[in-house]
């Protein structure tokens, strides 16, 4: 269960990669909005089919929805946006670059709703957040560089 | 801009998650799954009225064009075998791990339509600099 684990977790790093590139292949052929849709629909067809196989006690009763705070429904508002921002940026810059800038975003954000919400500060990500910027920084001067020489 | 703008695309994600994740601990991961789904597609139909758009579904392209909203869904599956077995940052370092290899070989090879650019040996201490704050974020 521990190397499938391993592999699982690896493996959905190369699903959003692929999938992120895929769907702004098909925004470039039917458009962003149409494209996002089907993402969508595509997307809920299979949580149906994954829901059903996986026989999750079901959960959802007037009691849990009521309880639940209306915020929490929105998660799915802020994923089309982010759906469309990817769709619109993927090809113009390379999927690494667009890979670590995310995660930096990603990081930092987090870092900041953890210190607000939690009052937790957590200096092992606040480190090592600046080794991966580092990294990127220097990589992407690299790129500058190059291009730099390719123009002369 | 793009840089900025693809730092704000993670932001976002980060906010998402926050907001997922306390859907998904009051009625399961899978419900949870189909419900923020089912707003999306809402959403998406209210932006394509508002905007008038049309929609077609084209049989003149490749039909795995379709296939990126099913692979989200394995995304969130696999995420949940890593969690349940590794817990959280084990699984984290890793999905990077994932991202971060399938865009070098998919920006070095140019699969996907996506502009080839090869793999620069000079990076590899840029890495060596991602992979130790990779690292430091999961051992502390």
């Amino acid at each position: 269960m521990f190397a499938i684990a391993i592999l699982a977790s690896f493996l959905a790093g190369v699903t959003i990669v692929v999938s992120r590139i895929i769907n702004a292949n098909l925004a470039q052929k039917i458009g962003l909005l149409q494209g996002t849709f089907f993402n969508y629909i595509v997307g809920l067809i299979f949580a149906f089919f994954f829901l059903i196989i996986n026989k999750e006690p079901l959960r959802i009763t007037n009691h849990s929805l009521g309880s639940i705070p209306v915020w929490a429904y929105f998660g799915g508002l802020f994923g089309v946006v982010v759906v469309m921002l990817q769709s619109y940026i993927s090809h113009k810059i390379p999927s690494f670059n667009l890979t670590l800038l995310i995660f930096i975003g990603q990081l930092f954000m987090g870092i900041a709703i953890d210190y607000f919400t939690l009052h937790q500060l957590s200096i092992g990500k606040v480190i090592g957040g600046i080794f991966v910027l580092a990294g990127l920084i220097y990589n992407l001067i690299l790129d500058q560089k190059k291009n730099e020489e390719i123009l002369e | 801009m793009n840089n900025i703008l693809s730092l704000s695309i993670g932001a976002l994600i980060s906010i998402m998650i926050a907001i997922n994740g306390v859907l998904s601990s009051s009625i399961g991961n899978y419900q949870s799954v189909v419900i923020i789904h089912i707003v999306g597609f809402i959403t998406m139909i209210l932006v394509l009225i508002l905007n008038k758009a049309r929609i077609n579904f084209s049989k003149d392209i490749p039909l795995y064009l379709y296939s990126a909203g099913a692979i989200g869904v394995f995304t969130v599956l696999f995420n949940n075998i890593g969690f349940s077995v590794l817990g959280v940052s084990m699984p984290l370092a890793l999905g990077l791990l994932g991202q971060s290899l399938t865009s070098i070989i998919i920006d070095h090879f140019g699969w996907l339509g996506m502009k080839v650019v090869k793999f620069d040996i000079k990076k590899s201490f840029g890495l060596l600099l991602i992979t130790s704050g990779i690292i430091i974020m999961t051992i502390f």
